[in-house]
């Protein structure tokens, strides 16, 4: 038996649960939950109240300043005619769209590429890591600009080649290019997680396809991605969920106005500038609650497609 | 990193009772030490290339504030390129006891939060993703979709509720709001992350070391978490960095002076009505990479280790 | 220990409208009301843990925004105040700009707003409108000695909530490092109209170097658009908390920047949006990339400095070429306000009488809040302001008989308003919409951002 037959046959193994499992697992659930106590605790304590208190108030009109006052539906009905909420939301699933796929797969290709054994490698993953370590300081402002502003690099460049630039974060129509660019470059975080999944990967069988006469695209395909597969699925999940909330790098970048002309207004920016800026908190949660669920449909979507393509060893 | 992986471990300490003949583990060959061929020396030599290029690329812009932070202030936005006329370390020495502080002390308060943060989440989140990736209890799905839908809401509108319940308790302008938090596991990101690890693992060890006679605990403490090394140092790098980094939570708990972290620190150069001192601000964001940095180069390390290194199946 | 904390004036209202209002949804939501609950019986048992002692030393907490310059200069006025009233202690809280209003929100939706709060114009009605700042007429503060259009700034229908921290006027700042480069000389601001402004700003743009323009663009915030309005007869807000104009008016105002802009006299569109988010620092009048520039006086100084040489301070050109039309006004920079759930009012003004009125926080504090307002103290430090503040005074001095009358102040919801104007010049700036159309979707935006 190949090893890839065999690998297959293991992914696709999730066998029922025997009448013994089955009494071996009644048993699991207090054992469960004294492992899950701190979670739950934290749940109920800090995290559960808030949210439900954030449901609520999205139901009221709410200034901060003042107690809130039950409004009913109004605020969702309020965004149904929002304009700058309908093109929020327009930006926002842009940038997920885009964005997401395009650094994952930067980060996976580095990942790959940083895998194979070579030299120098701690200091590459390192080089590449960098510029994830700046998270959202401000002098990421001052970076972006250097690089992407009329003056910037990008345009010194350009002008050698007798072309002249738009101001690429200032452009309307190019600064949520630009957006994506930097969060594409800040692929880091999912590069480790890649590399980390990478070496969970068996070496054996890798040398068992190569006794077989796999090429590497073949081992990529049959090894690689089918293994990887429950990394790669945390990542697209975690990535769409916080790239659907993603608000530091356009406040920084745009100076917290979501401009020009509302071209980097994302969804919890514009949700930071009605909660925060004009004193409707209401309105606020009841966006945060819209985000939610659209999020939350993603994220359904995500698992049920996951059967398709995800393969756990359990 | 061949020498590493010579040094492994045999596999009956883990697989012992398995019942399938499986084919005998190999060590991951020893690339360094074979003669390569003249196509892949070039082969290598272009990858080290693109590499570098690529990686260049990616590090300019950091590249050109560690030589901004080594200019005079009033050079840093007439120059764009990296080439230093003079060192000018006097931005480091101002920057660094500009504040009320020296800059010291909020690296210092950062150290603190970060400790207890990482700590939190390694031994929370480690335990929750145990259940969830390997036991069977009631509202099993329930409980994990709850847990998934907590990443889900934009954390602007959970603020001011979380701030009343803080406050009441008297937290606010301690590290308690900071921390507690990590150590009751709400950053379901790194629940999830272990799950999807520890769901890896091939369950066939777990049985087996159930068959000798072991418990939960044991095999969570013995084979689980030994195993889920490389997502535990994931752990505990983003854990560093993000803390680290964070602004918004130190903001708001935060209050007094003496309490701040070094992001809140860095926000004191920055004066949107005034003059900004950006030789300072570089100087001192280049400092308070310093540590992030050093933990990742060493943490590094161990996201190597692993199921690679042990072998297994 | 209430779920939401109530400023006073609310607390009496609710009382002649009993609370139900807000109480029968949460009967309605069974999940909610239970979650709120716990929520509430958790604030309930940390509530009592903020006491003080009777006779002990009073300890109040004081916040700003501001860099590191002003948070030495505060902490020292605050030494010294603290000298002088031993029984008195005074904690600092202070942040960059942005940060500081998202937590000064909290803290106040938290019932746990500092005593002494640094105040901005912008906000200031947001926040006295909802009872969170304390009348501070009702309590010890000198007040005889300030200047009047500062003090009555921080007047409104909830008392005075604000005492002006400083004085400050429009301006266009010159720089003449620029104009000597191409050769243009300076205006005579007490003679110019809009149509010199134009004229000197595109000869400059002409014969400068590429890059350089000869004024920056206004419309970024809602200083020059209040001065226009106010040299044509029209105001910002009315003093019932209207808009005081027409949608015509700011398309015109939008019309005379585009042609400015059509001319080259100012900055291309990508320049302008890249120019707001800019620091002051980096602004096109401190790198001598633009030849004038709007700005507040106070910000003159640091603005010389950035630039590295001397700047000139200038009235805004008019219609007419009279200084007296220019429309100006002062403005208070910032206030000094007080939380209107303080525990120690007394003190609180006490110490914010320190800050506004002795000459000790004054020769500590300068000019780095603006020019004091209050006359006596402005003079006894004035041989200690460096040249550049010196030259501000002259200048607030120098306008006093021209200046409009105050302006209303900004109604609640004001604080979005500069947002909508930039965000619709920019529109204008890159041809997505007409001025007209401008004119009347900023008009009808801003509208509603002040009456809800």
């Amino acid at each position: 038996m190949s090893a890839i037959s065999e690998l297959s046959s293991i992914s696709r193994k999730k066998g029922k649960a025997t009448p013994e499992e089955k009494k071996a697992n009644s048993r699991d659930n207090k054992a469960a939950y004294i492992f899950l106590l701190p979670w739950l605790v934290g749940l109920i304590a800090i995290t559960i109240g808030p949210m439900l208190m954030s449901l609520y108030l999205s139901f009221t009109d709410y200034n901060l300043l003042q107690p809130p006052e039950w409004v009913g539906l109004e605020n969702f009905t309020r965004m149904l005619t929002d304009a700058r909420l309908h093109n929020s939301l327009g930006v926002t699933f842009t940038y997920v769209f885009i964005g997401v796929p395009l650094q994952l797969a930067v980060a996976l290709l580095i990942a790959l590429v940083l895998d194979k054994g070579m030299r120098g490698l701690p200091f590459y993953r390192s080089v590449f890591y960098l510029p994830s370590l700046l998270g959202g300081s401000v002098a990421v402002a001052i970076l972006w600009k250097q690089i992407f502003g009329t003056t910037g690099l990008v345009n010194q460049v350009l002008a050698m080649f007798g072309i002249q630039g738009p101001g690429w974060i200032s452009d309307p129509s190019t600064a949520l290019g630009s957006i994506i660019l930097l969060h594409v470059w800040t692929f880091g975080a999912p590069m480790i997680i890649f590399l980390a999944g990478l070496r969970q990967i068996p070496t054996m069988y890798y040398e068992a396809a190569k006794v077989d006469g796999a090429t590497t695209l073949q081992q990529f395909w049959r090894i690689t991605m089918p293994m990887l597969s429950p990394i790669i699925f945390f990542n697209l999940v975690l990535q769409i969920i916080g790239s659907f909330q993603s608000f530091t790098q356009a406040f920084i970048v745009s100076g917290g106005n979501g401009g020009p002309s509302d071209s980097t207004m994302f969804f919890t920016l514009y949700l930071y500038q009605k909660g925060f800026g004009q004193f409707d908190m209401g309105y606020a949660s009841a966006m945060a609650w819209l985000l939610l669920v659209i999020i939350g449909i993603f994220t359904a979507i995500n698992f049920i497609a996951s059967k398709y393509w995800v393969f756990y060893d359990d | 990193m061949t020498t590493k992986l010579e040094t492994l471990p045999t596999p009956e300490t883990a697989g012992a009772g398995k019942p399938t003949n499986r084919r005998k583990p190999k060590v991951r060959e020893s690339r360094g030490t074979l003669a390569f061929s003249k196509a892949q020396r070039s082969k290598a030599l272009m990858k080290h290339a693109i590499l570098i290029l690529a990686g260049g690329l990616m590090i300019y812009p950091l590249l050109w504030m560690v030589v901004s932070s080594l200019r005079p202030n009033e050079l840093i936005f007439r120059e764009p390129g990296l080439w230093l006329n003079s060192l000018e370390m006097s931005n480091y020495t101002s920057g660094w006891s500009a504040l009320t502080h020296p800059f010291g002390h909020y690296m210092i308060n950062s150290a603190i939060v970060v400790i207890g943060s990482i700590l939190g989440n390694l031994i929370s989140c480690s335990m929750a993703a145990y259940a969830f990736a390997r036991l069977q209890f009631t509202a099993k799905k329930l409980l994990f979709g709850i847990m998934l839908l907590t990443i889900m809401l934009p954390f602007h509108v959970v603020i001011v509720p979380q701030y009343i319940l803080f406050s009441q308790i008297g937290w606010v302008n301690t590290f308690w709001p900071l921390i507690v938090p990590k150590l009751l596991a709400t950053e379901a990101f790194f629940v999830f992350l272990m799950v999807q690890f520890i769901r890896g693992i091939p369950r066939e060890l777990d049985e087996a070391a159930r068959i000798d006679g072991a418990g939960h605990p044991r095999i969570f403490l013995r084979l689980i978490l030994p195993l889920m090394v490389p997502a535990l140092a994931t752990t505990t790098i983003f854990t560093f960095i993000w803390t680290w980094n964070d602004f918004f939570g130190a903001l708001i708990y935060l209050t007094d002076p003496d309490m701040f972290t070094v992001p809140v620190a860095l926000r004191a150069f920055v004066d949107s009505q005034s003059a900004t001192s950006w030789g300072s601000l570089f100087a001192m964001s280049i400092v308070s990479l310093l540590p992030v940095f050093l933990v990742f180069l060493f943490g590094q390390r161990f996201l190597i280790k692993g199921i690679a290194t042990t072998g297994i199946k | 220990m209430p779920l939401f904390s109530r400023p006073a004036s609310a607390a009496k209202q609710s009382a002649e409208t009993p609370t139900t209002g807000s109480r029968r949804p949460l009967r309605k939501t069974g999940l909610v009301a239970a979650a709120a609950a716990v929520v509430m019986a958790l604030s309930a048992c940390g509530g009592g843990a903020a006491s003080e002692s009777a006779d002990g030393p009073v300890e109040l907490r004081f916040s700003w925004w501001g860099g590191d310059k002003r948070a030495q200069l505060t902490q020292e006025a605050i030494k010294q105040f603290e000298a002088e009233n031993p029984n008195i202690k005074i904690k600092p809280e202070f942040g960059d700009w942005s940060g500081y209003w998202d937590k000064l929100a909290t803290q106040v939706a938290a019932n746990d707003a500092p005593d002494i709060i640094q105040m901005d114009e912008k906000y200031i009605t947001e926040y006295s409108s909802r009872g969170a700042l304390l009348d501070l007429s009702k309590y010890e503060i000198d007040t005889s000695k300030l200047d009047e259009a500062a003090l009555n700034a921080g007047k409104s229908e909830d008392g005075l909530t604000g005492i002006a921290a400083g004085i400050n006027a429009a301006t266009i700042l010159a720089n003449p490092k620029v104009f000597e480069a191409a050769g243009v000389p300076l205006p005579d601001d007490s003679t110019w109209t809009w149509q010199d402004f134009e004229r000197i700003a595109t000869e400059i743009t002409a014969k400068s170097p590429q890059g350089t323009y000869g004024a920056a663009a206004y419309g970024t915030d809602e200083a020059s658009l209040g001065v226009w309005l106010r040299q044509n007869g029209k105001s910002l807000y009315t003093s019932d908390g209207k808009l005081g104009f027409e949608p015509s008016d700011i398309a015109d105002w939008w019309a005379f920047l585009k042609q400015l802009s059509e001319k080259k006299a100012v900055p291309s569109a990508s320049e302008v949006v890249e120019a707001e988010a800019a620091p002051l620092d980096q602004s096109g009048l401190a790198t001598g990339k633009n030849g004038m520039a709007f700005w507040w006086s106070n910000q003159a100084p640091a603005l010389e400095k950035a630039s590295g040489g001397d700047l000139k301070i200038l009235r805004f050109p008019t219609k007419t070429g009279k200084a007296d039309d220019a429309g100006l006004w002062y403005k208070a920079s910032q206030f000094w306000s007080a939380s209107s759930r303080t525990k120690h009012p007394e003190e609180t003004a006490k110490f914010i009488d320190f800050l506004a009125n002795d000459v000790k926080a004054g020769e500590t504090l300068l000019a780095d809040r603006g020019v004091y307002p209050n006359s006596d103290v402005r003079a006894a430090i004035e041989p200690k302001l460096t040249p550049a503040d010196v030259k501000v005074v002259k200048f607030i001095d120098q306008i006093k008989d021209e200046l409009g009358e105050a302006p209303a102040p900004p109604p609640k919801g004001a604080g979005s308003i500069q947002e909508i104007i930039k965000r619709y010049t920019s529109e204008v700036l890159f041809e997505r919409l007409s001025t007209e159309e401008a004119g009347k979707k900023a008009h009808d935006e801003m509208k509603s951002a002040i009456s809800s």
